[in-house]
């Protein structure tokens, strides 16, 4: 009676168009009220609570901002020109270094649709110039670009630990190997293609040239290093490592890249200029630049836009933290594990559900939201099921990347939709053969735990535990 | 229909706090039929520490355990239970706590609308860190997770350590990363909460005591008929005394586990070394003696005997 | 011009606080890798900047369609349903504030009555925690508002942000640097020069 009251709620609520948090907040504050004899007081109480009292949730304010610096085209071109240099000469490799682009630009945002957003506007085009079908090189895009919440710092994993209290340190560790797999499995499959399809190489640039693009991509890609490098080198928690992160990500877009900011179209040397004077002058300029900062219109644009991003997040969190009291204290997860134990499911039944359920929401809710609702109600039924809590998130994840890629709600179909000029139908079936793979993919994830727990597990052995 | 008591608290419902409540709930149902019904509600199910007794208040919750630090705003003269080498041992607290002085405490929330039924037990804090410590210099400059407590930051700045407050779920990873250098805690959440596999010295300093109070709200207890709640708090005392029993064998048998365990090394302080601690920390005595009390502090002295 | 100055400072308001709480906790690594030390009064500071950054954020949030929802099936209906729909979706917004603003009130009272201070910080609770009741007040209006705007068919709906579309903004920019980059072929390599 109180499960079908909520959730019928819920869902009216939702379908009728409501802000998703609202419609979360409604369907608790209603069921509470009617079912049960708690205060209005304490469900207040509750909801500052889920707003005030959870350190680790910061750490998904401070990853936005850091993406937001760096998810900007000059950051973009940049990794597209180092994954250029690095594997544009094998068959093919102009849509393989638009993969390893996807998967390196993955590595500093937390955005799949940024992704194929930023990496898709370049090489799409530049792929049709050398003779790639587009249709081709945009399905390739269009896949590559989910890699962006697998690949850590990941937005959607933040959201599951905060719905689950998983170690979101671990989440990180375990999206690394199934991340780079995902890539290399469509680069394969790219290669093979190439062959069949006679598809182009680009010349070799020489090492001097790769070394260059490398260092110049190193600034983005140091963020990654930092993130992980602080977590797991003893320096700071994730959320501490989240902030560190943002402040890097102002200082590389602000003062090294100079893409946006107060210095925009500042040179590091000028032409005649002597090192030393230019070391002297740049200094100035960056110490002069940190002030004009507060007052410049592209810098405080990122900032107000990972506020909005930022705000929407934790205010559906904070619902769903209600949610989720009520799902708990009214014993819902436990009576539906209980009825899952009665029926005799064994795990991998039970995670045959999960897909086609997550896979289902994924036609028409946006990641954060899939978790926030489902991972409440499935978490306490797998870990009945002696199903690893860090194995279940990585196959959330990666049914949130499909999600990404079904209609009618598929945010990387409407970006490519929206960057190729293409309708609809066009860019879905350009996307089928890729999405297969990845279903393949999710196939492999499900069934061979080992895939994402051998990293985390691995770095705990290495420390001794 | 019958009374309903929340029971909110934070740990497992193994834990001593946990069966003392399970056992609570199960004494009021066998003599309180029909009349009171105990609902405990473990792992921070309903309200965490912070904000249980803010619910209390609203009449959401009428029962909670808190660790006696989180009293420090309601009232000032149960830091006591903070103050560094107080207590000698368990049994001191103990006297101290069934004696009137440590019961006259009890009251102490009634201006804030609460009123203390006992002390349970969680037991002696012991010091653990990533390098030995045997003498108050080996944790100079060294850094310290604390709970939220102006006494208890005081003491660790007593001996030049630097006290940091960290949530307590992100307490394993900053010591596992090595972000922190230690921390103080009772036998048994060393145990529980894994801090002995990440944490290679473990000094038995016994310097200070980790002990809870169970409350209820001034308006609920005292809506309650006599008889209702004079049978209530002796069902309550029971369980109390059950949870302290379950408590001080809990505290040996993890102590013995950790032992056992070898991740970590387990350091005796002599009594010469203990002096060295107590000197360094009794300044913080003075430095609260007038927000406490000077005669709580001597009555608590005095059940050293 | 006065709407102008409030959605300018709304969004100082919140910038601030996100660039605040950001600094704040870069600050105490810094603190305590480079000085050995730690702020005490931080991690409470932070908790609660948090809290007003959401709590006012959620109807800023409704001011510029930042929140997010489901409105693939009523598009589908014809435009009079779809108005109906989401009127009615409003007036339970509207419900869903009054009855937390009735909740909140109740519990900051209580607070003020105790008169409790915060864990580290010189501030009465009941103050640090007064965005309850503001944060409240002010999704109400922006609810009211977004109403008036549907009966007057200014607006049809939440205006829902899109992650896609904003995402095409990026595109837009990188679109714009192409084109301009075109003339000059060695222009994807400034820095490598430098
Ligand atoms: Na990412
Ligand atoms: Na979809």
């Amino acid at each position: 009676m109180t499960t079908a009251a909520l959730f019928i709620i819920l869902f009216a609520c939702m379908f009728m168009g409501m802000p998703i948090a609202i419609a979360l907040g409604l369907s608790s504050v209603a069921t509470i009220l009617m079912f049960s004899h708690d205060s209005l007081a304490s469900v207040s109480l509750k909801l500052f609570e889920a707003t005030s009292e959870h350190y680790t949730l910061l750490a998904i304010p401070f990853f936005i901002l850091s993406s937001a610096f760096l998810s900007t085209g000059g950051v973009a071109k940049r990794l597209i020109n180092f994954a250029v240099d690095s594997v544009g000469h094998i068959r093919g490799g102009l849509a393989m270094a638009s993969v390893l682009a996807c998967m390196l630009f993955a590595a500093v945002s937390g955005s799949s649709p940024a992704t194929v957003a930023a990496i898709g506007t370049i090489v799409i085009a530049g792929m049709v110039r050398s003779g790639y079908p587009e249709s081709f090189a945009a399905g390739v895009i269009a896949n590559a670009g989910t890699l962006g919440i697998l690949i850590p710092p990941s937005i959607v994993m933040l959201v599951y630990a905060a719905a689950t209290e998983v170690s979101a340190s671990r989440m990180f560790m375990a999206g690394f190997i199934p991340g780079l797999m995902m890539g290399g499995i469509l680069m394969i499959a790219i290669y093979i293609a190439a062959r069949i399809m006679k598809l182009p190489a680009e010349p070799f640039p020489g090492v001097a040239q790769l070394g260059k693009s490398f260092m110049v991509a190193l600034g983005g890609l140091m963020l990654i290093i930092i993130v992980l490098g602080s977590i797991y080198g003893g320096i700071a928690s994730p959320t501490e490592a989240a902030a560190v992160a943002a402040v890097y990500a102002y200082i590389v877009s602000v003062l090294g890249y100079r893409d946006i900011g107060p210095m925009k179209g500042i040179a590091w040397r000028n032409e005649g200029e002597g090192i030393a004077a230019a070391v002297a002058r740049n200094l100035l300029q960056m110490l002069w630049a940190l002030p004009k900062s507060i007052r410049h219109p592209e810098v405080r644009k990122v900032i107000l836009d990972a506020s909005k991003v930022s705000l929407m997040l934790l205010f559906i969190i904070a619902n769903a933290m209600l949610f989720a009291h009520v799902l708990t204290t009214e014993r819902i997860p436990h009576q539906i594990a209980e009825t899952i134990v009665h029926w005799g499911l064994p795990a991998w039944g039970f995670l045959i559900v999960v897909n086609i359920l997550l896979l289902i929401a994924g036609n028409f809710m946006e990641p954060s939201a899939i978790l926030l609702i489902m991972a409440p109600i499935l978490f306490p039924i797998a870990m009945k099921l002696g199903i690893d809590p860090i194995h279940l998130g990585i196959i959330m994840v990666v049914n949130m990347e499909i999600g990404m890629l079904t209609p009618p709600v598929g945010l990387n179909l409407f970006v490519t939709a929206g960057i190729t000029g293409k309708n609809m139908i066009w860019v879905i079936k350009a996307c089928l053969p890729w999405l297969c793979l990845l279903l393949m993919f999710l196939m492999l994830i499900t069934y061979i735990p080992q895939i994402s727990l051998f990293l985390p597990e691995y770095i705990d052995q290495l420390k001794g535990y | 229909a019958p009374i309903e008591i929340k029971f909110s608290h934070v740990v497992a419902e193994n834990t001593p706090k946990g069966q003392m409540a399970t056992k609570f709930a199960k004494l009021v149902a066998e003599r309180l039929p029909g009349k009171v019904e105990v609902k405990v509600f473990p792992s921070s199910q309903l309200f965490g520490d912070n904000k249980v007794l803010e619910a209390m208040l609203l009449g959401d919750v009428q029962m909670a355990a808190p660790a006696l630090s989180k009293f420090q705003k309601y009232t000032d003269s149960l830091q006591l239970f903070d103050l560094p080498f107080l207590f000698k041992d368990m049994a001191a607290v103990e006297r101290f706590q069934s004696g009137p002085v440590g019961q006259e405490m009890l009251t102490s929330l009634e201006s804030k609308g609460l009123v203390g039924l006992g002390y349970l037990h969680n037991g002696m804090k012991q010091l653990s860190a990533s390098n030995p410590i045997k003498v108050p210099a080996d944790v100079s400059g060294k850094k310290f997770r604390i709970m939220t407590s102006d006494v208890l930051q005081a003491q660790f700045e007593a001996v030049d350590a630097v006290p940091l407050k960290k949530p307590f779920s992100e307490v394993f990873t900053l010591l596992q990363t090595k972000a922190i250098d230690g921390q103080e805690n009772t036998w048994s959440n060393i145990y529980s909460k894994k801090f002995y596999e990440v944490q290679p010295y473990i000094t038995e300093s016994n310097h200070g005591v980790l002990d809870y109070m169970v409350v209820t709200s001034a308006e609920f207890w005292n809506s309650l008929d006599d008889d209702v709640r004079a049978e209530l708090k002796k069902a309550l005392d029971e369980s109390i005394a059950y949870g302290n029993k379950i408590a001080a064998q809990k505290a040996e048998d993890d102590k013995q586990a950790i032992i056992d365990s070898k991740r970590s090394e387990v350091i005796e302080m002599s009594p010469a070394e203990r002096a060295q601690w107590v000197t360094a920390m009794k300044p913080v005595w003075k430095q609260f003696a007038g927000a406490i009390g000077q005669d709580l502090i001597d009555a608590a002295e005095a059940s050293n005997q | 011009m006065v709407r102008n100055l409030v959605t300018q400072l709304e969004e100082a308001f919140l910038s601030l606080l996100l660039v605040a709480m950001t600094l704040l906790v870069f600050a105490e690594v810094v603190m305590r890798f480079g000085f050995n030390s730690g702020i005490h009064w931080a991690q409470e500071l932070t908790l609660l900047m948090a809290a007003w950054f959401v709590l006012y954020g959620a109807s800023y949030g409704v001011k510029v369609g930042a929140h997010i929802g489901v409105d693939v099936f009523v598009k589908l209906l014809p435009s009079k349903a779809h108005r109906f729909f989401t009127l009615l979706a409003i007036v339970l917004c509207l419900i869903y504030c009054g009855l937390f603003l009735y909740g909140s009130w109740i519990y900051l009272s209580k607070m003020k009555m105790i008169g409790i201070e915060l864990e580290d910080m010189p501030v009465p609770k009941w103050l640090a925690m007064s965005i309850l009741v503001f944060g409240f007040v002010m999704l109400i209006v922006r609810f009211l508002q977004l109403g008036w705007k549907v009966i007057t068919r200014e607006a049809d709906g939440f205006h829902f942000s899109d992650e896609a579309e904003e995402s095409m903004e990026l595109a837009k920019e990188l679109q714009g640097l192409e084109s301009k980059d075109q003339p000059d072929p060695d222009a994807n390599n400034k820095e490598g020069r430098s």
